[in-house]
């Protein structure tokens, strides 16, 4: 991460307009607050696959191709336990098929971009970046600007997950076991997505989907995770829109899910 | 090699998933409200699911109630008040820190 902007100038810098590179600039400051999570959870990443015998550049293969940390680790896993190829792949299929839902979501974000935009920001997608450029769009009602933007948003984000998953390919574990660093997952999707709970059905989403994936946690494939997220939109869906207080009752409290 | 093959099956089939929403629903302007807001529902169902799934289960068994629960308790709450990712972050993970010191 840089202090900085890339001095924009007068001219434009790699055929790249200054407005263009402010834009995406204050996509990655809106972003950068997840950054260091990415990172830590790129090196235990890194190092699982060191752990486990394979060799070290195929931590930022993955992480450059599938992208989506959560499935790399399931693939991990299953290989370890010597599952034949076609239930890993499934596997991370199943984990990523939230994945669709986002696209889903994006696709009226997008609707205004030419083709080979739409190609490279999809291949940027992530959990973290799908949400912010969602929560951030309607600030960008121009959609040469609102790319750049979430280009800002998309593309450095992946770099320092790959940048991240190679050093800790290299370095090992470097980080000991005894920090948990687990917590990372649930503490960066906390960050993005409690701050933009503002509306009574986004807030019902968020409570059904927590207590199904809880309800169903017996599930194999991690199902638990997907259909609790369909249910979630699906009957808050019916929840008349009205602003919530601030007030409201946070979905994610640990409390919620305690009478399943 | 059984590594690799596995990474890039899984990578097609994962960018297969990131396009299809932005194909198939290409001209999302013209979507009827009711498809425009379970759309908007989609990261804050699928992110919960994703927490409530990391923060009490641990390999499908109920998760035994300690830092994490704390920890995150913290992070909700820092995440309301201040209505910021960055705060949220530096609380939480300092929450969870404290309580591992403390041993808890």
């Amino acid at each position: 991460m840089t202090t900085r902007p890339p001095s924009p100038g007068k001219k434009p810098v790699a055929g790249i307009g200054p407005q263009q590179w402010r834009d995406f600039w204050t996509g990655t400051v809106a972003i950068a607050p997840l950054m260091p999570g990415s990172i830590v959870f790129g090196l235990a990443f890194g190092a699982l696959i060191t752990e486990v015998g394979l060799p070290a550049w195929m931590a930022p293969y993955a992480s450059a191709t599938v992208t989506a940390g959560a499935s790399q680790i399931a693939i991990v896993e299953a290989l370890r336990q010597n599952a034949p190829m076609l239930i890993a792949v499934a596997t991370a299929l199943v984990i990523n098929a939230r994945l669709a839902l986002y696209s889903a979501s994006l696709a009226p974000v997008f609707a205004a971009f030419p083709r080979r935009w739409k190609l490279i920001l999809a291949y940027l997608m992530t959990d973290q970046s799908a949400a912010v450029s969602v929560f951030e769009a309607p600030r960008w009602p121009d959609p040469v600007r609102r790319r750049w933007f979430i280009l800002g948003v998309s593309g450095p984000f992946v770099t320092v997950w790959i940048a991240g998953t190679a050093a800790g390919a290299l370095l090992g574990p470097v980080i000991p076991e005894a920090w948990q660093i687990g917590f990372i997952v649930p503490l960066m999707f906390i960050a993005v997505m409690v701050p933009a709970l503002r509306t009574w059905p986004a807030v019902a989403a968020a409570g059904i989907s927590t207590a199904v994936v809880l309800i169903l946690k017996d599930l194999p494939y991690g199902l638990n995770v997907l259909i609790g997220a369909l249910l979630g939109i699906a009957l808050a869906s019916f929840i008349p829109d009205k602003k919530a207080d601030s007030g409201a009752e946070p979905a994610t409290d640990p409390t919620g899910g305690e009478g399943s | 090699m059984t590594a690799f093959i596995v990474f890039t099956l899984a990578a097609i089939g994962t960018y297969l998933i990131r396009l299809s929403g932005i194909f198939f629903l290409g001209d999302g302007e013209k979507l009827p409200p009711r498809v425009r807001k379970a759309l908007s529902l989609v990261a804050p169902a699928a992110m919960a699911a994703i927490i409530a799934n990391a923060l009490f289960l641990d390999g499908g068994q109920w998760r035994d109630f300690g830092a994490w629960h704390i920890a995150a308790l913290v992070a909700v709450g820092v995440a309301l008040w201040k209505r910021s990712m960055g705060w949220t972050l530096v609380a939480g993970a300092g929450a969870f820190a404290a309580l591992l010191i403390a041993g808890l």
